[in-house]
């Protein structure tokens, strides 16, 4: 019995030094932030690793959650990248001096207006709302598809309308603003409110209404456009409606974070973000990359409204207290 | 006069019993040592998140947050919630514990054996599991719920407060079973004998003779599922559907806010039942007083007659075949498209790099947690049990606590002491370690006090009259005793580290991220396919490394 006790010593003293010898051999990994699907993560990482020998280790939070950490562990941020975030968020990141300013070569031919004067951080992808539908559920249970945002008001749809929780969902958060910059504040209050009173569920993560719309569970979801995509391929019953008012995008940020103690490792990864391979990659996931000439955005920039990022940086914490006051959550 | 007597006695004893302890020096340091550890990964985070609910530190003292929770009806639902589905979950899992132990420890066929290793089948699970197989057989488009509501034109929907309560008696239900089986099987038949041979029915006996015997045991099983039930937090998230639970309300404060006072109020009121629970079983629930009619007899329980094992057959079968339905979703789910929509066979839920990453961390992180938790354990109980140290029932106090508070809690307090001086541990692996470490070795603590007490001193004394030291014996004696309490704190804290989740969810960083709670960040994304393949994976490596434990117990002739 006691060779068994020493003998399991040994072999844990042993698994000790094997975890320190996987790290030991290039510094430590690098440590991300990321508020992307897994699954999305998961190829981007495999495919950074492979082109610039960098080791990444992965941390998936969704935006809000990942942000309220930021926040609370600046400044000494527990990464040293996030890669994948909202556009608001990159800006008040800037503001509040969390970024390590970096001009990288590789982004030259993006242009200006996806990317931070002096290389704060850099715009990869874009992506915006959607609303999915799903068709079988809608027939089956005798309702109209939602042409505008207006519509999901209607009483038919009580109950079966899934929306992700702003306070930890960036998704939810941009079709907030959205709302608020179409109608005003005060008339977006009345909406959410009244919107509310159909919604069946509240989701922490913006990608699960578009799954379980999919799967069935709820008749309407609002999500984003890859989300529903996704679906839509693999044949599911599921439609995706850009409603007439015009829906919130986003662009998806990138950036180093200034307490970093690997920025050379960091700055490497940025350079490859910024290149064709990775844009292309990205592209398989997203419906529009930043670089030039990768995906065709033709048409849909008429959808999208005029939508303003700063005011999502200025307005984010006032409008998340009055939305937890109201909603209680 | 008499007074000043007795506290010079007092203060005679307490400096007869320093010089004890100092005597062997190593033990003492080590106990020191032991006591901090305990102090500072026990007791401070749970002050930290007392202090933290009434906004010290950034407003100085205010009720302002206890006031918002009061003026609240959602966070006063949120208790009751809490409360309700833990009272409901509880008494279910007592009726069916009771059920199934009847018919296991009065039969030893085959079909008992496998009722035995289905009930305890949920050990191995991450606790949320089954709130995902409920939503793929439940859910408003679920298999079951297509049917039922075809058939009895319903509308049917298993998320909200049943599905918390469903999924917690399914999760729980092992921790019940294991003390109502055990306090049944200990019980002496010739009673039940006795009552039958004075021709009461066997449901009279039942009634009047078994379950008045194992009450202790069945309170017991109660309160500790009713602790669990209560600080469940991930069903709520999965399948509450939006109501709101305490646990789970708490961790939304902190992920989603970063209010960690509000968060810290929610903790108080998830600790003070488990508190007072504590106390009521460690104190006041007596169970010295049925243990004398235990014992061995030689006969063997009757076995149940034809009405009873009708009844008893009925709640089995249907609860363990429910159980194994379950985990036949969870493997379906991890080999199709999206079950129930999409069954087309396919592996690519398993190409999953991250997940093999948290999964390699779990296995990592656990082991070193149960190696940790085992001998600190096995050290605590010799020490407690043999050497005078002042304060020792304090201190075993407090370690046994560190089991009945909320993992939640445990986690808020956790992220208030460690994120900054003196001890800046957040984002390591170590504080994980520690974590899981010190919320577990009350299970070899208790095992270890009570072989002590049932080894006789004389070894030790045989040992140190032929002339070994005190840290020979300890070595060469005690330790190959104690081997049993040792494995015994090491499985334990195994099995639940790999599934633990409530408290490490505050504590992972980018590459130490855990199993359990990737899968649990999968099924908030409703990525259901890869989420039940992590699962699956999950729990084949916790059965594997229960089976090699099993496979060294036959080798090694040592009983686990």
């Amino acid at each position: 019995m006691k060779k068994l006790i020493t003998t399991t010593l040994i072999i844990s003293a042993m698994l000790v030094l094997a975890a320190c010898g996987d790290s030991g051999s290039d510094g430590e990994p690098l440590q991300v932030y990321t508020h992307n699907d897994s699954e999305e993560m998961d190829a981007m990482v495999q495919d950074i690793e492979e082109n610039t020998g960098v080791e990444l280790d992965v941390l998936r939070l969704s935006s809000g959650e990942g942000w309220s950490r930021i926040q609370a562990e600046a400044p000494d941020v527990g990464a040293d990248m996030q890669i994948g975030m909202l556009h608001g968020f990159g800006i008040k990141a800037e503001e509040e001096g969390h970024l390590l300013p970096y001009e990288s070569d590789e982004w030259e031919d993006v242009p200006d207006k996806f990317q931070q004067k002096d290389g704060e951080w850099y715009g990869t992808s874009f992506w915006y709302n959607l609303i999915a539908v799903n068709e079988d559920i809608m027939k089956e249970k005798g309702l109209d598809v939602p042409q505008t945002w207006e519509d999901l008001l209607d009483p038919q749809y009580e109950g079966e309308i899934v929306l992700p929780d702003p306070g930890t969902s960036g998704t939810a958060f941009l079709f907030v603003s959205t709302i608020m910059q179409i109608m005003g504040e005060e008339e977006g209050w009345e909406y959410f409110e009244q919107l509310d009173e159909n919604v069946g569920q509240y989701t922490k993560s913006g990608s699960a209404p578009a799954q379980m719309v999919a799967q069935g569970e709820y008749a309407v979801g609002l999500t984003w456009d890859q989300a529903v995509y996704d679906y839509i391929d693999e044949g599911y019953p599921i439609t995706d409606v850009i409603p007439s008012e015009g829906v919130g995008y986003s662009l998806d940020v990138a950036w180093i974070f200034e307490n970093t103690d690997q920025p050379e490792k960091a700055k490497k990864v940025m350079d490859y973000l910024g290149t064709q391979d990775f844009m292309e990659l990205s592209a398989e996931y997203r419906s529009m990359v930043t670089k030039p000439g990768i995906t065709d955005d033709s048409g849909l920039e008429e959808s999208f409204i005029d939508y303003d990022a700063q005011w999502d940086a200025d307005n984010r914490d006032r409008i998340m207290k009055e939305w937890q006051d109201k909603f209680s959550n | 006069m008499s007074n000043e007597a007795s506290r010079q006695s007092r203060t005679a004893k307490l400096a007869s019993d320093l010089r004890q302890f100092w005597s062997e020096p190593w033990f003492a340091i080590l106990t020191m040592i032991l006591a901090g550890a305990i102090l500072l990964f026990i007791v401070t985070p749970v002050f930290a998140v007392l202090y933290k609910s009434f906004g010290m530190d950034a407003s100085g003292f205010t009720l302002d947050y206890y006031r918002e929770f009061f003026s609240r009806t959602y966070y006063f639902d949120s208790m009751m919630n809490s409360l309700g589905a833990a009272v409901i979950s509880t008494i279910i899992v007592v009726i069916l514990s009771v059920s199934i132990s009847l018919y296991v420890t009065r039969s030893t066929s085959f079909v008992s054996r496998f009722y035995r290793g289905a009930a305890l089948l949920p050990l191995v699970a991450p606790p949320f599991i089954f709130s995902l197989s409920l939503i793929i057989l439940f859910g408003r488009n679920g298999i079951v719920t297509s049917v039922i509501n075809s058939t009895f034109d319903v509308e049917f929907s298993i998320y909200g407060f049943w599905g918390v309560v469903i999924a917690q008696v399914l999760g729980y239900f092992p921790i019940g079973y294991m003390l109502v089986e055990s306090t049944m099987r200990n019980m002496n038949p010739s009673l039940e004998h006795a009552s039958s041979d004075l021709g009461a029915s066997q449901w009279k006996t039942i009634r009047k003779v078994t379950l008045p015997l194992s009450q202790t045991g069945i309170t017991k099983a109660g309160l500790l599922v009713f602790v669990m039930a209560l600080a469940d937090f991930s069903n709520p998230l999965i399948i509450g559907g939006g109501e709101p639970f305490l646990a789970s309300e708490a961790y939304l404060l902190v992920v989603g806010q970063q209010n960690l006072e509000q968060a810290a109020v929610l903790g108080v009121f998830l600790i003070v039942p488990s508190l007072i629970i504590f106390i009521f079983q460690t104190y006041i629930l007596d169970d010295s007083g049925l243990e004398t009619i235990s014992g061995e007899s030689g006969a063997s329980n009757a076995p149940l007659s034809r009405r009873v094992k009708t009844v008893v057959m009925t709640i089995n079968t249907l609860f363990v075949s429910f159980i194994i339905l379950m985990f036949v979703m969870v493997v379906l789910g991890a080999f199709v498209k999206i079950i129930g929509i999409n069954n087309t066979f396919t592996l690519e839920h398993f190409q999953n790099r991250n997940g093999w990453d948290s999964l390699y961390t779990s296995v990592f992180v656990s082991f070193v947690a149960a190696i940790l938790a085992a001998t600190i354990g096995m050290l605590q109980g010799y020490l407690f049990a043999r050497k005078p140290i002042p304060g020792k029932k304090a201190l075993e106090f407090l370690t046994l606590f560190g089991l009945a508070v909320p993992g939640t809690v445990m986690g808020i307090g956790y992220v208030l002491i460690f994120n900054g001086s003196p001890f800046f541990l957040t984002g390591t692996v170590l504080l994980i370690v520690l974590n899981m470490t010190f919320r577990k070795i009350g299970v070899g603590l208790e095992a270890s006090i009570s072989k002590m007490h049932q080894i006789d001193t004389s070894m030790e004394e045989a040992s140190s009259d032929l002339g070994s030291g005190p840290y020979r014996t300890f070595g060469k004696v005690v330790v190959p005793l104690l081997s049993p309490a040792f494995i015994a704190g090491f499985i334990y804290t195994f099995m639940t580290a790999m599934v633990s989740i409530s408290s490490v969810i505050f504590l992972i960083a980018p590459g130490t991220n855990l199993a359990a709670v990737y899968i649990l960040n999968l099924a908030e994304q409703a990525r259901v396919g890869m989420a039940s393949a992590m699962s699956f994976v999950l729990i084949v490596i916790v059965l594997s490394c229960m089976g090699l434990l099993k496979y060294i117990e036959k080798k090694t002739g040592v009983s686990i």
